[in-house]
């Protein structure tokens, strides 16, 4: 006797999506979630917490990563590559462990991806050195779920006419946008004299108030800090808490699945996990969904070996853990003076809160003389610098040939960054290209504290993500300097953002070449689903978050149907 | 492998602060790099300073008694590090020990979640500041006047130990400078109200503070409240 219809491994937002719709729909379902089960009332505007200690990630000494980087070539012009655990390098790869997952401290920029992303291999051809394939699925297959996401996990926003706008099954946004700051205006103008159309940023914000979710309270302090109103659509805040108020969906905090059991016919019968005080326990369902974000799902599932599966589920051909995608671009900033403005500018430039909402998608396709041929862009988002004042401060301790700075010297930079200048800044999001050098495979030493192998993941990138992303880049400069901002400084490098992860199990048609089927259903194994974005073959040129809520009511739907 | 020295600490600065984890990776840096600590051992080794003075000092009610070693040292350096001065564009500007940062230490390295090889590291940097004060001038650190204290520093700061040790304290500093007064620092403000700076809100009552938020979520972090 089974004792769930569906075992979800994960709350975040590919595991929420599955539980609110099946336990609405009546089926018993249980989510397992490591971390902790933290509110509205456990979250604070507390720098210390959100970023300076291991409160919503776990220790590195605890749990890590290793991490597999380059290190130069060797005589033949091979990469070679160097692997160092995260606890000694400090480089955290873990996004939010707790109930909801990572969606609790995005900052809810929310971009859904275009028709072109889902054909990418068939419109710009094939790149020497990357896996670029086409989804299986169409954009239309998605949009009905994007449209879904809009008003059940509530975004916000305009639509405007773009030339690459998404194709939309309803005329407009469920909700208004949120209250935009004072420096949009500048923003707008600028674009406008350089001709680049200022695209409004929906946000998975609630503006005002919706059922027990209060609206947005602009207190400024928005990623990486968790939502103390209910109005950043987290997975728990926007879709586990109605489910658990159904009565069919229990969320076991505390619970580290390490492996999932299958019988000798190769269906899951088990999740064996591992709860708070470290006892090992098992639960049996019909169903088993894993969604623990990428890197972690791929771990998983190479963890759970079987007698139908010696190299992991839904291993056997042998493409578990491959063509793991993360964000290729780079990000840049500029330094807007108050000296350099009117008293009422300067007032209000410096105003915390309110949001920028604002974007570039001029670029989503490249054609440029410059190139060959068309080329694959991406999005240039634009916000204000990251309000933490301690990290803040503590990055200007050092001076330019890296000797530290004390004393009076000290003091006067910290001030003079703090009280000078507003920051404005700019995120570029291009496609990261899959490829042999980008994968999952589990450490042969490096153990968690339960003694399970972690996940050692390399991180090779492809250089024509590099060409894409300072053009990109170079773009995004010509904006910041319209608007007249001193100490430009921007970057671009093939270092991955531990923040954006996909791929790892890309779904596709043909087993050899991918792990899920076009319902995220392992090829070999039956009653194993996959709801995170780790389903991605290719990433798109945006967060993924909106895309990864999407596919995983699709897949939701078709697991009910089953059911 | 070695290239992940300090200075290289800017790889992981340069980009997507839109979720939790670039700015937690940036920060937690320095905590959970165990060969940061690893590689003062030997430099350390033979300095005459105690380190049981940390354990001495473990009992509660010791934990205001800044008049102690090592905090009295160790108070002494983070105000000359981040020193009081008169007016700063007419405001005031607070020092080390306007803002508590002794306190706020104490508070931060006896806490069950501290990182134990780092309060270690701190504690034995001031026998090996005294080492060197002794051996420059012939006296301890706190008997010294500002310039033999300045030059004391610099010389400590040559080594890259020294220069460790420094901006570990300058990093807590920071933190007593501007993280929630709820912590102990950042007095009446101070620190936030020197920068103008906006804090978010709500902010964190008593009963919400950091180490309260998860219950026996790590061996390490181990929480008995």
């Amino acid at each position: 006797m089974v004792e769930y219809d569906v075992c979800i491994v994960g709350s975040g937002a590919g595991a929420s999506p599955v539980a609110y719709t099946l336990s609405r729909a009546g089926f018993s379902v249980v989510v397992l979630e490591k971390g902790p089960w933290l509110t509205e009332n456990d979250f604070y505007k507390d720098e210390l917490a959100c970023c300076r200690r291991s409160v919503y990630t776990p220790s590195l000494q605890d749990e890590q990563h290793v991490i597999e980087d380059y290190d130069g070539r060797n005589k033949n012009g091979q990469y070679k590559w160097a692997s160092e655990a995260t606890s000694e390098s400090g480089w955290d790869f873990w996004n939010g462990n707790c109930v909801g997952g990572s969606s609790n401290f995005m900052s809810g920029f929310f971009y859904r991806l275009k028709p072109v992303d889902f054909y990418l291999r068939s419109e710009f051809g094939p790149i020497d050195g990357a896996n670029v394939v086409d989804w299986p699925i169409q954009y239309e297959d998605l949009e009905p779920y994007y449209a879904k996401v809009e008003q059940l996990v509530g975004v916000s926003g305009r639509v405007v006419k773009h030339k690459f706008a998404e194709p939309r099954s309803t005329k407009d946004f469920p909700y208004p946008p949120t209250i935009e700051h004072p420096i949009v205006e500048h923003f707008d103008k600028a674009c406008e004299s350089l001709r680049y159309q200022s695209l409004p940023t929906p946000r998975a914000i609630l503006p005002h108030a919706v059922g027990t979710r209060r609206g947005c309270e602009y207190s400024g302090y928005c990623g990486s800090y968790g939502c103390s109103t209910g109005a950043k659509g987290s997975g728990r805040a926007a879709l586990l808490d109605d489910a658990v108020r159904t009565g069919h969906c229990k969320i076991i905090p505390y619970a580290k699945v390490y492996k999932l059991d299958s019988n000798n016919k190769g269906v899951v019968s088990h999740a064996s996990y591992y709860d708070e005080n470290g006892v090992s326990k098992k639960i049996s369902a019909k169903i088993f969904v894993v969604a623990c974000q990428a890197i972690e799902t791929s771990r998983l599932l190479l963890a759970s070996t079987g007698v139908k599966h010696p190299e992991g589920l839904a291993n056997n051909t042998n493409q578990l853990g491959k063509n793991l995608l993360f964000s290729a671009g780079g990000s840049g900033t500029g330094e807007l003076y108050y000296k350099d403005m009117s008293r009422q500018q300067s007032e209000a430039f410096k105003r915390r809160g309110p949001f920028i909402n604002r974007g570039l998608q001029d670029w989503y396709v490249i054609k440029d003389k410059k190139f060959s041929s068309q080329l694959k862009g991406g999005t240039i988002d634009f916000l204000l610098s990251h309000p933490n004042p301690t990290t803040r401060a503590d990055s200007l301790k050092w001076d330019d040939n890296g000797k530290l700075v004390w004393g009076e010297a000290l003091k006067q930079k910290v001030h003079a960054a703090f009280t000078e200048k507003q920051r404005f800044r700019f995120e570029v999001f291009n496609d990261w290209l899959p490829t042999d050098d980008c994968f999952v495979s589990l450490d042969k030493t490096v153990k968690d504290r339960w003694g399970s192998a972690v996940a050692k993941v390399r991180v090779g990138y492809h250089d024509h993500d590099l060409v894409v992303g300072k053009y990109l880049t170079q773009k995004a400069e010509t904006v910041i300097q319209q608007m007249q901002a001193k100490n430009i400084n921007s970057s671009v490098s093939g270092s991955p953002p531990a923040n954006l992860v996909a791929g790892g199990c890309r779904f596709g048609d043909d087993p050899q070449t991918s792990v899920l089927n076009p319902d995220c259903q392992g090829h070999d194994v039956e009653n194993l689903y996959v709801t995170d974005g780790s389903f991605m073959p290719t990433g798109g040129s945006v967060p993924y978050t909106w895309t990864i809520y999407a596919n995983a009511f699709r897949v939701a739907d078709i697991i009910k149907k089953r059911l | 492998m070695k290239k992940h020295n300090k200075k290289n600490n800017k790889q992981y600065r340069n980009s997507w602060e839109l979720y939790a984890s670039s700015l937690p990776a940036n920060s937690k840096l320095l905590n959970s790099r165990r060969h940061f600590f690893k590689q003062t051992t030997g430099l350390m080794a033979g300095m005459s300073f105690s380190a049981a003075v940390l354990a001495k000092n473990k009992s509660s009610e010791s934990l205001s008694q800044t008049s102690d070693e090592p905090w009295l040292t160790i108070s002494e350096v983070q105000e000359h590090l981040f020193p009081r001065t008169a007016t700063h564009n007419t405001l005031f500007s607070p020092g080390a020990k306007d803002i508590n940062a002794i306190g706020y230490l104490q508070t931060m390295l006896h806490l069950p979640s501290a990182n134990k090889e780092e309060a270690d590291f701190i504690i034995k940097g001031v026998g090996w500041l005294n080492g060197v004060a002794n051996n420059q001038t012939g006296k301890s650190f706190i008997k010294l006047n500002d310039k033999q204290r300045e030059q004391v520093l610099k010389k400590i700061s040559a080594s890259e130990a020294g220069e460790n040790w420094l901006s570990t304290l300058i990093r807590y500093i920071f933190e007593a400078l501007l993280a929630d007064p709820v912590y102990g620092g950042n007095k009446k403000q101070l620190g936030w109200q020197w920068l103008k700076h906006q804090a978010g809100y709500p902010r964190p009552p008593e009963n919400k503070k950091y180490w309260m938020l998860k219950r026996k979520l790590t061996i390490k972090d181990a929480y008995s409240g």
